[in-house]
């Protein structure tokens, strides 16, 4: 697969994937962050306009297209690799989670997983670089960040499965 | 003469908020719609109609300037010297081909109309100049911006948007300057040295640039942008230099920090309000009966330099590689003209004679009128040409005749 990318004065940047039939995606991004999705048949075609998306909206599909809202192999979580082998991992704390009602600090994840919990998601309450007294109840939402592996076993230790 | 107040300033929106709603629902490109309505609010059809009008004033005119300097601000902002010298020989070799059919043709017409030197240099400047705002748009409207033609046409007007600022700063001198020699040469010094330590200072003041924005905060950031662009633009007005010129350099020095996107993002609107403000009073100086009496010259002109656009915009098509038939949409792409001729027509107008302070605006706002609309038509109508011109034969007649 080869990406091609080249500069719109005034507009944004244009990228053109070859999907390998001869034709091409392309993909526009204006400034103002709308994306335009184009197929071109074949070189001399006319592009055709599949769907334009705002800013917003593009990310998100992007994350789902880049399968870190869902891998066919694990459900119920949601991940985002920051690159190599890390990953932020959302871990919903349920109800019979045998951590709810302990502290970080009590339940001491770091040192038994490996993955670091950076953000509790309370309802509308956030909390940033909780400290050890901070307590995990149920129905938190818990971000960790470490290697693969680590978020696995932080997972499992979470929900208990 | 009553001096400009809230109420015609209140106006002045609802006319070119209509004129907008109506390009909207029409698909025609919004400019000429605010010179319309410019003109219809003008003493010179509202007046005689017995119609509350909009005079022009004082304030207006400058709230219209603050209109140029922001259009310019932004071009020197999506202008990159990077971005230039990176394509630079195909958009080189495309843009010449462009400036030297188009520019040399409206010299051409002006001196045939009796005009002198500099105004024919004026007229060179409004048919040479292509509208960035109403192409870009169409290309996008019209899906053009993801097939292979809008590279050429977006390389082309990057071309020309140097060159604008170039000839600004030089006709700016010429028709300010006055009429002896060493006047001119005096004023045009003065230009170039003022222009040239501003480039130094752009080019290495990135730095400052930097440090100036760098706040959290949407509001000052927007009145600091604005506190370094208009009293460096007013100071190059009051020693007689373009501060549209001035504007554009210190675009393209705030265009090397980080926060290109986030001025585009926080001016945009701004932009556009004084922009509209621009049009619409560019309108308001505009009689529609010396738009009639220039009818005669202006039909020769626009017959004469559409095609010139056309071939010009194809041979640059070609430069880059493309199949003929994209070729001729690179030509039918570079009709509209715009903002920049209405610029240039501002300029005039600060002249003396009649030919400056009247001809060449009503001339400059009826070829803009024609040329938007025509630009805008043959872009539309493009697949119908193709099949006309490449039906009669093969492509390099086309080319040749």
């Amino acid at each position: 697969m080869t990406v091609y990318e080249s500069d719109l004065p005034g507009v944004g940047k244009k990228h053109e994937i070859e999907l390998g039939d001869g034709s091409r995606l392309v993909v526009v991004t204006h400034n103002t962050g709308k994306r335009e999705v184009f197929r071109r048949p074949d070189a001399e075609a006319d592009s055709e306009k599949l769907f334009e998306l705002p800013d917003q909206l593009a990310r998100q599909v992007g994350t789902i297209l880049e399968g870190a809202y869902f891998q066919p192999v694990r459900t119920g979580d949601i991940e985002t690799l920051l690159g190599g082998d890390t990953l932020i991992e959302w871990v919903d704390v349920p109800d019979d989670s045998p951590l709810a009602g302990t502290t970080l600090g009590d339940a001491d994840l770091r040192q038994e997983t490996g993955a670091n919990v950076i953000v509790v998601q309370r309802g509308d309450v956030t909390i940033t670089n909780p400290g050890g007294d901070t307590e995990i109840r149920a129905g938190d939402t818990l971000l960790a960040v470490g290697p693969r592996d680590a978020c696995r076993t932080f997972q499992s230790l979470v929900t208990d499965e | 003469m009553v001096e400009f107040s809230l109420l015609e300033l209140g106006e002045l929106f609802v006319v070119v908020a209509i004129a907008g709603a109506v390009g909207a629902r029409l698909g025609l490109s919004v400019i000429p719609l605010y010179v319309v309505g410019g003109t219809l609010a003008s003493p010179f059809v509202a007046g005689r109609l017995g119609m509350p009008y909009v005079e022009t004033g004082e304030a207006l005119t400058l709230l219209a300037e603050l209109g140029i300097v922001l259009l310019l601000f932004f071009l020197g902002l999506e202008f990159s010297l990077d971005r230039l010298l990176a394509a630079r020989t195909n958009i080189t070799r495309s843009g010449l081909i462009d400036i030297s059919i188009n520019l040399p043709i409206g010299v051409v017409i002006g001196l045939a109309l009796g005009w002198s030197l500099v105004e024919a240099l004026l007229l060179g400047g409004i048919v040479y100049i292509s509208s960035s705002a109403i192409i870009t748009k169409s290309l996008i409207d019209l899906g053009w911006i993801a097939n292979a033609e809008s590279e050429p046409i977006l390389g082309t007007l990057v071309f020309e948007d140097l060159v604008i600022a170039v000839y600004l700063a030089v006709v700016t001198s010429l028709v300010i300057g006055g009429d002896g020699i060493g006047q001119v040469a005096q004023s045009l010094a003065v230009a170039f040295g003022f222009l040239g330590a501003l480039l130094v200072a752009v080019q290495y003041g990135t730095r400052f640039f930097t440090d100036v924005l760098d706040v959290d905060a949407p509001e000052p950031f927007v009145l600091r942008t604005l506190g370094v662009l208009v009293p460096i633009a007013g100071f190059a007005l009051s020693l007689g230099v373009s501060e549209a010129v001035a504007a554009f350099f210190i675009g393209m020095g705030f265009s090397t920090t980080e926060h290109r996107e986030r001025i585009e993002r926080r001016l945009l609107g701004i932009r556009d309000v004084f922009a509209a403000v621009f049009f619409f009073w560019i309108g308001v100086n505009t009689d529609p009966r010396l738009v009639v009496a220039v009818a005669v010259p202006l039909a020769i002109t626009v017959v004469v330099t559409t095609p010139t656009k056309i071939v010009s915009g194809y041979y640059g098509g070609r430069v880059y590689d493309l199949p003929p038939k994209r070729s001729l949409r690179v030509g039918l792409g570079m009709v509209s003209r715009g903002e920049f001729s209405l610029v240039i027509a501002a300029l005039a107008a600060g002249g003396t004679g009649r030919v400056m302070t009247e001809i060449i605006p009503a001339f400059a706002v009826g070829y803009v009128l024609v040329m938007s609309t025509l630009g805008t038509v043959l872009m539309g109508e493009s697949d119908r040409l193709e099949r006309l011109v490449f039906s009669q034969g093969t492509a390099e007649q086309v080319a040749d005749g």
